[in-house]
C-alpha cells in the first residue's frame, strides 16, 4: 500500500487504483461494468439515475458507484443479489412510461436501456393497466430532435450544455412522471458542439435529424478514424452501411477530444460518398488522355520525374496522408521542390469546458504532417510558382478558377486525384487515388500527435493510395529499390518518422514531434 | 392580496428590488433567492411570464433555463395568466365525502369559469382543486388568494364571491 493508491476488491477481483478514483472507474479496471445512465467520464456526476448502486461490505446502505471514492480494503459487490434487485427496481421504474418503440427507434442496438433491461430487467410489467404518459416530439435545434417519451432523465445533455458547452439552454422541467428535458424557449440548441448531446444520450431520446431512420445500428460497420476537418485531429468512428458512410461519431481519446466532436466535423461526411470518383488511370497520348493500366501510368510518372531538371511544385489537399506526402517528396528527391498544402481558413470554435479542444481555424487535417516533412511552403506562392516549373503534382487539392488558370501554364501536371480536375489541358497523367476513408494512413495534428485512420470502405475502380503510386514510380527508377507493401512500412521508411510503424501508434496515437501550435504562413 | 400590474412591467421596481436585496443578506448565494424572487414576480403580475423569468435570471445571475426548471418544479407558481382572484378548493377525501364537489360546482357556476383551471371571461376568477388544506374539521375549506376560508357550503358561495370584486 502506498500513499497514492488504494487496493480494494470488486466482485472478487483485487485492484489497485489511484486515490480518489470513483468505484465505477475502479470497477472498469477489475473488468466489471457497473450499469449506469447519468454517469459519464467527461461530465460531473449528479448520481440521479440510481442505476450504479453497488453493495459495499460494512456500509449499511448501497452506494452509487459514480460518486463514491474507492477506499482501502473495501469489498464491493456489483453483482450481488441485493445490487441486482436494486437495479431491477430502477429499470422497472424507468420502463413504466417508456414507450418500448425500439422497432422504430434509431438508438435500438446501441441503447443502454435496451442493454441493461435485456441483461437484468424484468420480462413483464406490473403497470399494464395504466396508460403511459405522452409528450410530443420537440425540435431542439438544427440537428437535434427530442423524443420525451423515451427519456430517462439522466440529465447528461443538461450537464453537457451547462458544464462543457457552457451555454445553459437545457433544463429539467416539471417533476415526477411529468418531468421532461426542456429548452429555454428563447433559444435553440444551435451551439456548434451541441450534436454531442445525441451521443451522450444513453437512450433514443435525443436523436440526430441527419441520421434519423437512415440505418439500424446493427447494420453499421464501424471503423476507427481521425476527423479530416481541421488540425485538431479528433478521433472518430466512421459508420458505414453497405459501403456508404452514414455518420461520423466521436471516438474517445482523452488526450485529444475526450468524448466529443464538433458539428462541423460530424456533418462533413458527404464527400466520402461522392459518385463522380475517378476510377481509371489515364496518360496523355495522341488522342488526349487515354485510359491505361497502372504499369504504364507508373512508367509515365517515373519518366516525367526523371527527364526534367527544372523545379517541381507539389500541391497537396488537406486530407493527404503523411505516408503520401513523404513518398511523393521522396519520388522527387534530387529535384528542386516547392510543396504546399491547401489550408482553408475558418473561424476557431472552441469547446468552452475542455482545454485545448476546438474546431481550429486551419481546416486541413494533416497540415502539421506536411510541415514536418518539408511540404509547408506558402500555398499561394507555390501556386504562383507553377508556370515556371516543368512539373506540377496535384494531390487531391481543389483549385479555384484563377488557380486553375495559373497551374494550366505549367510544363506538365500529374494529377493524383479522387475526383479529376477536368480543366487542366496540360495534364500528363491522371491517377485515381483513394480518399482517407479508403486507405490506412496517418495524420499529424497540431500538437504533433501522429494518429492513424483505417479504411472504412472499398476504393472505387483502380484507385490506390497516393503513397503507393509515388513509391512504385520511385521503385521503377532503380532495380535496387523496393516499394513498401503496406502503409505501415511506407510510414516507417520515412526519415522524419524514424521507423515509426502503425502498430506503435495504437488507437490513440502518439506525440512524435511537438509542433508550435497554430500557424499558417 | 395580489397587486396586479401588467406583465410587461418589470418585476424589480425600486421598492421590490430593495426588498430582494434585503432578503439577499439572509442567504449564502444569490441563487438561493430564486424562490422568493419568483414569489415577488407572481405577486406583482399574478403569474410568472417569460419576461419575468429573464429578469429574475439576470437579477440572480442564473440562466433562464435554470429558472424555468425550478419554476416548473413547484405547483404553486403559475406559468400562465390566472384570474385576479385565485380560488383553491380542497377536494381530498374528508371534504369530498362532506360535499366538496358541490362547492366546486357552485364556485364554477357563480364565477362563470365553467371549467377547473379556466379563467372566468371577466378575468376575475380561476378555480382549481387542491389536495388537503389541513382543515378537515371545517369542511369545505377554500383559499381565495391568501385568505383561508372555512366551512364553505354551496349556499354561502355567492356572498363570499361578492367580497372579491
Amino acid at each position: 500500500m502506498s500513499d497514492a493508491t488504494v487496493s480494494l476488491s470488486i466482485d472478487g477481483m483485487d485492484v489497485t487504483v489511484p486515490k480518489g478514483t470513483m468505484l465505477i472507474e475502479a470497477a472498469k479496471q477489475a473488468g466489471v461494468v457497473v450499469p449506469h445512465y447519468c454517469y459519464h467520464p467527461s461530465l460531473p456526476s449528479p448520481a440521479v439515475c440510481r442505476m450504479c448502486l453497488v453493495e459495499v461490505e460494512k456500509l449499511p446502505k448501497m452506494v452509487p458507484a459514480c460518486v463514491t471514492t474507492a477506499g482501502e480494503g473495501q469489498v464491493v459487490h456489483v453483482h450481488s443479489p441485493a445490487a441486482k434487485k436494486a437495479r431491477e427496481g430502477v429499470l422497472e421504474f424507468l420502463l413504466i412510461n417508456h414507450p418500448l418503440d425500439c422497432p422504430i427507434c434509431d438508438q435500438a442496438g446501441e441503447c443502454e436501456l435496451q442493454d441493461f433491461v435485456f441483461q437484468e430487467g424484468q420480462a413483464g410489467t406490473r403497470y399494464a393497466d395504466y396508460p403511459k404518459r405522452f409528450n410530443p416530439v420537440e425540435d431542439f435545434g438544427h440537428d437535434v430532435l427530442y423524443i420525451p417519451n423515451r427519456c430517462i432523465l439522466c440529465t447528461r445533455c443538461v450537464r453537457f450544455m451547462d458544464h462543457v458547452a457552457e451555454e445553459s439552454v437545457l433544463t429539467v422541467s416539471e417533476r415526477g412522471d411529468r418531468a421532461t428535458i426542456s429548452i429555454d424557449p428563447a433559444h435553440r440548441l444551435d451551439h456548434q458542439w451541441a450534436g454531442n448531446v445525441v451521443d451522450l444520450c444513453p437512450v433514443g431520446s435525443l436523436v440526430s435529424k441527419d441520421f434519423l431512420h437512415k440505418a439500424r445500428a446493427w447494420d453499421l460497420d464501424k471503423t476507427a478514424s481521425v476527423c479530416p476537418g481541421c488540425t485538431q485531429g479528433c478521433n472518430i468512428m466512421v459508420d458505414t452501411r453497405d459501403e456508404v458512410v452514414v455518420r461520423l461519431r466521436p471516438r474517445p481519446n482523452l488526450e485529444v477530444n475526450r468524448h466529443f466532436i464538433c458539428d462541423t466535423g460530424r456533418a462533413d461526411y458527404r464527400w466520402m460518398n461522392r459518385g463522380d470518383r475517378l476510377e481509371e488511370a489515364a496518360v496523355r497520348g495522341e488522342q488526349g488522355l487515354e485510359g491505361t493500366a497502372w504499369e504504364s501510368t507508373l512508367e509515365r510518372v517515373a519518366a516525367l520525374v526523371a527527364e526534367g531538371e527544372g523545379a517541381v511544385t507539389v500541391l497537396l489537399g488537406g486530407r493527404v496522408s503523411t505516408e503520401s506526402i513523404g513518398w511523393i517528396l521522396r519520388l522527387l528527391s534530387g529535384r528542386r521542390v516547392t510543396a504546399a498544402m491547401r489550408v482553408p481558413l475558418g473561424d476557431e470554435v472552441p469547446l468552452a469546458g475542455m482545454a485545448n479542444l476546438a474546431l481550429r481555424a486551419e481546416r486541413a487535417a494533416n497540415l502539421h504532417g506536411a510541415q514536418l516533412l518539408g511540404a509547408g511552403a506558402d500555398w499561394h506562392a507555390a501556386v504562383a510558382s507553377a508556370p515556371d516549373t516543368d512539373l506540377v503534382i496535384l494531390v487531391d487539392a481543389p483549385l479555384s478558377d484563377t488557380e486553375l488558370a495559373v497551374v494550366a501554364r505549367a510544363g506538365a501536371v500529374v494529377q493524383l486525384s479522387t475526383v479529376a480536375e477536368p480543366g487542366l489541358e496540360n495534364t500528363a497523367v491522371l491517377a485515381p487515388i483513394t480518399s482517407m476513408v479508403e486507405e490506412q494512413g496517418v495524420f499529424i495534428n497540431r500538437d504533433g500527435r501522429a494518429q492513424r485512420f483505417l479504411p472504412a470502405r472499398t476504393p472505387p475502380g483502380m484507385a490506390r493510395p497516393a503513397w503507393w503510386v509515388a513509391a512504385n514510380a520511385w521503385a521503377l527508377a532503380d532495380e535496387a529499390r523496393t516499394a513498401p507493401a503496406t502503409a505501415s512500412e511506407a510510414l516507417a521508411a520515412l526519415p522524419a518518422l524514424d521507423g515509426l510503424t502503425h502498430a506503435q501508434l495504437g488507437f490513440t496515437g502518439r506525440v512524435i514531434a511537438p509542433v508550435a501550435a497554430g500557424g499558417v504562413r | 392580496m395580489t397587486e396586479h400590474a401588467t406583465p410587461t412591467e418589470p418585476v424589480f421596481t425600486t421598492e421590490r428590488k430593495a426588498r430582494l436585496e434585503a432578503l439577499a443578506t439572509r442567504y449564502p448565494t444569490r441563487q438561493a433567492l430564486l424562490l422568493p424572487a419568483l414569489w415577488m414576480a407572481q405577486q406583482a403580475h399574478g403569474w410568472i411570464s417569460p419576461e419575468a423569468i429573464e429578469e429574475i435570471a439576470t437579477e440572480l445571475e442564473l440562466t433562464p433555463a435554470y429558472v424555468r426548471g425550478v419554476l416548473t418544479f413547484y405547483t404553486m407558481y403559475h406559468t400562465h395568466p390566472v384570474g385576479r382572484h385565485f380560488i383553491q378548493v380542497c377536494t381530498t377525501s374528508p371534504c369530498n365525502m362532506c360535499g366538496a364537489e358541490d362547492v366546486v360546482a357552485a364556485l364554477l357556476d357563480h364565477t362563470g369559469c365553467g371549467d377547473l383551471g379556466a379563467t372566468s371571461p371577466d378575468g376575475r376568477f380561476t378555480v382549481i382543486e387542491v389536495e388537503c388544506l389541513g382543515a378537515c374539521a371545517f369542511v369545505t375549506p377554500i383559499l381565495i388568494n391568501d385568505d383561508f376560508i372555512e366551512s364553505v357550503t354551496p349556499d354561502t358561495v355567492a356572498d363570499l364571491l361578492a367580497r372579491y370584486p
